[in-house]
């Protein structure tokens, strides 16, 4: 094919990529190509752009109220509580008394699904840990940052790694101390067994797709 | 109407755990991404579990938008469409009952730290090209990106092969980039 038909290709393909119209695997082959080349990042970024400018003609609709309630639990914790978006790392510090560690082991039987996967991934002067814990009913990997963060202007991103393969990257961490990180489905299936390690990155994270700094911390992910 | 700067504020101040800003950018702009996500799915139940679920990404992602280069409302909007349409597909295959088919998932956010290094058109220009657009090809562009037609869905609703609908929609969108690009 020409270079002027792969342009065009290109130009087309963005469009479709933003659009969703792309056959799974088509999109995740898209993506792989988006990691590494600016030009067509930047042709997505110019769709998303202007399409985007569609969603004018949609008319505003105020969502009900209990609605933020909801977000707010989800976002903060439970309103008037002290949070406790970590209530299962607190069995496993052992430092608190038993009374208050079986009162919170009983507020988590209640309230919170148990993880499926947990990891400490700690450097090895102890400057940065992070407890990451993963949840399969909805795909979310919990962080907690317990000490360490990113030097100014640089990013932690997290990498998982699978025996001998090149670290896949699962995305920057967030700057607050507890996160929450989606994993897709292709991810998912590959956590059992795996590593997880941080490195120390520019910020937003390694423009190439793989670690570009001093790999700051790792830990091996355990079945719970 | 809070401002662009506005938004770039409050955005700005989600990864520093802002509940300030974080509330504020709901008020400004929980109606209208809740119209988008409504518009795609057509459902008050399943567009307010979604709604939810938008909120928190921003929440967590915000340290990702920074100085993408794109707008922060396109930005907002993007996370709101994808995880609507995510939801939709979801539905289609629960429907379907395909199970084991691949998930497919539209990205989380809009975009990583790269930078939008070309000049977006205005909602002008973008009105203008979708005009030089045969009308059923705008309309397929505009039923894709605001209701989150698929391929199949497309060539359904305009009675055309499969094969018809992609080679349409392709030329639509390089005829539009032309067009935007001119």
């Amino acid at each position: 094919m020409s270079e002027a038909a792969d342009h065009k290709d290109d130009r087309a393909q963005a469009g479709e990529y933003v659009l969703g119209l792309l056959a799974p695997e088509e999109a995740r082959a898209f993506e792989r190509r988006l990691a590494s080349e600016p030009e067509l990042a930047s042709l997505v970024a110019l769709w998303q752009e202007e399409l985007a400018l569609l969603a004018d003609e949609v008319e505003p609709v105020a969502p009900a109220r209990h609605l933020k309630r909801a977000i707010d639990e989800r976002v903060f914790g439970p309103s008037e509580q002290p949070s406790r978006p970590f209530g299962w790392l607190r069995l496993t510090l052992g430092a608190t008394a038993l009374a208050v560690a079986s009162l919170v082991a009983a507020l988590f039987l209640v309230s919170e699904p148990s993880p499926d996967y947990r990891a400490q991934i700690v450097a090895e002067d102890a400057s940065l840990i992070v407890a990451a814990a993963y949840f399969e009913g909805t795909g979310y990997l919990e962080l907690q940052r317990k000490a360490g963060r990113a030097g100014d202007g640089r990013s932690l991103e997290l990498w998982l790694i699978e025996g001998g393969n090149a670290p896949v990257s699962l995305g920057v961490m967030p700057e607050t101390e507890h996160s929450i990180l989606k994993l897709d489905a292709a991810m998912r299936a590959r956590l059992k067994g795996a590593v997880l390690a941080v490195s120390d990155e520019p910020e937003g994270g390694s423009p190439t797709g793989a670690p570009t700094g001093a790999v700051l911390a790792v830990g091996k992910i355990s079945g719970v | 109407m809070a401002t662009r700067e506005d938004l770039e504020n409050w955005i700005a101040k989600l990864p520093l755990g802002s509940r300030d800003a974080f509330d504020s950018l709901y008020s400004a702009v929980s109606a209208k991404l809740f119209g988008v996500i409504l518009r795609v799915l057509n459902d008050r139940a399943e567009a307010e579990d979604v709604l939810q679920e938008v909120f928190v990404k921003i929440w967590h992602n915000a340290a990702r938008y920074q100085s993408n280069g794109l707008s922060p409302m396109t930005w907002l909007i993007t996370i709101a469409r994808n995880a609507a349409i995510d939801r939709l597909r979801k539905r289609q295959r629960a429907e379907k009952q395909s199970v084991g088919e691949p998930e497919e998932t539209l990205a989380d956010t809009a975009l990583g730290p790269e930078a939008l290094t070309l000049r977006a058109s205005s909602r002008e220009q973008l009105i203008a090209c979708m005009g030089e657009l045969d009308e059923k090809r705008a309309q397929a562009v505009r039923r894709a990106y605001l209701q989150g037609d698929s391929y199949a869905d497309l060539a359904a609703h305009f009675d055309v092969p499969l094969n018809t609908m992609k080679t349409w929609l392709r030329r639509s969108l390089l005829a539009l980039r032309e067009c935007l690009t001119r």
